[in-house]
């Protein structure tokens, strides 16, 4: 048989590729449920580590089981907000039938488009007062960068952070989630709720002198294009959660500046849809 | 076994290593020796990906047109590793992220290709499967070699153990990616130094 004529080249070919392809997608559904345990602990123990509940290192040797355990332990209240910071839905918080959105990347889009988006906010317990995490999601460099950010309870001010990406360069972009002084800058950092388009900075440097650093952070020598997306990742979810933290802020009343007196027409309608009440 | 299958699956350990002799592989053993257990499981994922990848192209050796021979190779290979690559993130998540862009970049090995080109296209599928696993085996026997002091003498452990005490002050230029570098070096000193043809005038 002639191997080289041009008809049994393309037959040829196009064999391997589809048996390859079949043993590939058998592969990719058989292992997906396994896969899918995986991230869902690994996004639980970003978020727990974000709220200061452990660290990565140690939830990862507890095993999947056991932070599902610990995330439906501390967990308070899961629920969805839409863009006017108004609770649209629930997430299920129980062992056993844990949801979370996993469809940041949607959301994102939804945000950057003005369509209509459902937000996740977690509320965790914290030694009796409340964490409150949400997410952040955003290009990097090279692939999609992610985290979650706590807050305290009336959301003035960020208690801890966690960062991840997909394929940013290891010992540049990487050091996001490396480098542990980069996310433990965010800590004791606030919302600039007075311009909300660039409510938080990641500058090289930090913040320069004669600016209040309140809403600023040190980016990563080497990782700028890492450090650019993050920011503008962090700028566009903050924005779109925005009048959330507005709410928050005027819930807390006394430390609402005259700033969000503004939105005072909110502040009674506010009782009806105050998500912490509900 | 006889005498030549036992010389196809020893001569790569140690008198013809992919990393010491050939000088192939060098990119993600500078990569992914900072932790004995990411040498490990990438030493091993190796070895899986060069020993199936030769024995499926030596099975298919006769069959293949001469003209797409590099691109059957490729499809062969990518198939390998990206099962290797879903296998792990079902069941070694952690270390499937930490090797993170490494697994997928075992297609671009060059010892995986070269075997293949080199070996597995003229000999049978049983020979063939063998010099794959050794050659992955040479690879991964330099890994952990490299992986073992930057570990030890970089964080002062071993598997993640505390094998050295407390005091000891962990060396952060090990850490770095020149140091093995200059590990890789010390270790084709010391082989160049027992086998002797291979010293070059």
């Amino acid at each position: 048989m002639n191997t080289n004529s041009n008809v049994y080249t393309i037959v040829y070919t196009t064999l391997i590729v589809v048996v390859v392809a079949a043993v590939l997608a058998f592969a990719a559904m058989t292992l997906k449920p396994k896969q899918d345990a995986n991230i869902k602990a690994e996004t639980i123990s970003q978020m727990l580590t974000a709220a200061g509940f452990s660290t990565k290192e140690d939830l990862a040797k507890l095993g999947n089981d056991k932070i599902l355990e610990k995330y439906a332990e501390v967990i308070n209240t899961a629920f969805l907000i839409d863009a006017e910071g108004n609770k649209i839905g629930e997430l299920d918080t129980d062992l056993g039938s844990i949801e979370l959105a996993d469809n940041l990347k949607l959301q994102n889009s939804n945000i950057k488009s003005g369509k209509d988006v459902e937000l996740p906010v977690y509320v965790f317990d914290k030694d009796g007062s409340d964490v409150i995490v949400i997410p952040v999601y955003g290009a990097g460099l090279w692939g999609p960068v992610w985290g979650y950010i706590a807050f305290d309870e009336h959301c003035d001010e960020i208690v801890g952070a966690y960062f991840d990406h997909e394929g940013e360069t290891p010992g540049l972009g990487a050091k996001i989630k490396d480098e542990p002084w980069f996310r433990e800058q965010f800590i004791g950092e606030s919302i600039n709720l007075n311009n909300p388009d660039n409510s938080f900075d990641i500058v090289k440097g930090g913040a320069p002198e004669g600016v209040s650093d309140d809403s600023m952070v040190d980016a990563i020598t080497g990782a700028t294009m890492t450090c650019k997306g993050l920011d503008a990742a962090i700028d566009t979810w903050f924005k779109a959660y925005m009048p959330f933290f507005q709410k928050k802020a005027a819930a807390a009343g006394d430390d609402c500046d005259e700033d969000c007196e503004e939105e005072g027409h909110d502040h009674h309608h506010n009782h009806d849809h105050n998500p912490e009440e509900a | 076994m006889n005498e030549n299958l036992k010389n196809t699956l020893l001569n790569p350990i140690f008198k013809g290593n992919p990393i010491t002799v050939l000088v192939l592989g060098i990119c993600s053993a500078l990569a992914v020796t900072v932790q004995l257990k990411g040498a490990l499981v990438m030493a091993l994922s190796v070895i899986v990906v060069t020993g199936l990848s030769s024995f499926v192209i030596s099975l298919l050796r006769n069959s293949i047109p001469n003209r797409v021979r590099i691109i059957v190779q490729l499809v062969v290979v990518a198939m390998m590793v990206i099962l290797v690559d879903q296998f792990l993130r079902a069941y070694a998540y952690a270390i499937d992220k930490q090797l993170s862009v490494y697994i997928g970049l075992i297609i671009t090995n060059c010892i995986v290709m070269g075997r293949i080109e080199a070996f597995a296209l003229g000999n049978k599928p049983f020979a063939s499967l063998l010099d794959g696993l050794a050659n992955g085996a040479g690879y991964g026997l330099i890994l952990v070699i490299v992986a073992f002091f930057r570990e030890l003498l970089g964080s002062g452990t071993l598997l993640g153990f505390r094998v050295l005490p407390e005091s000891y002050i962990p060396n952060n230029l090990v850490i770095l990616p020149p140091m093995a570098l200059i590990l890789l070096g010390c270790i084709v000193w010391v082989q160049r130094a027992i086998q002797k043809d291979l010293q070059e005038d």
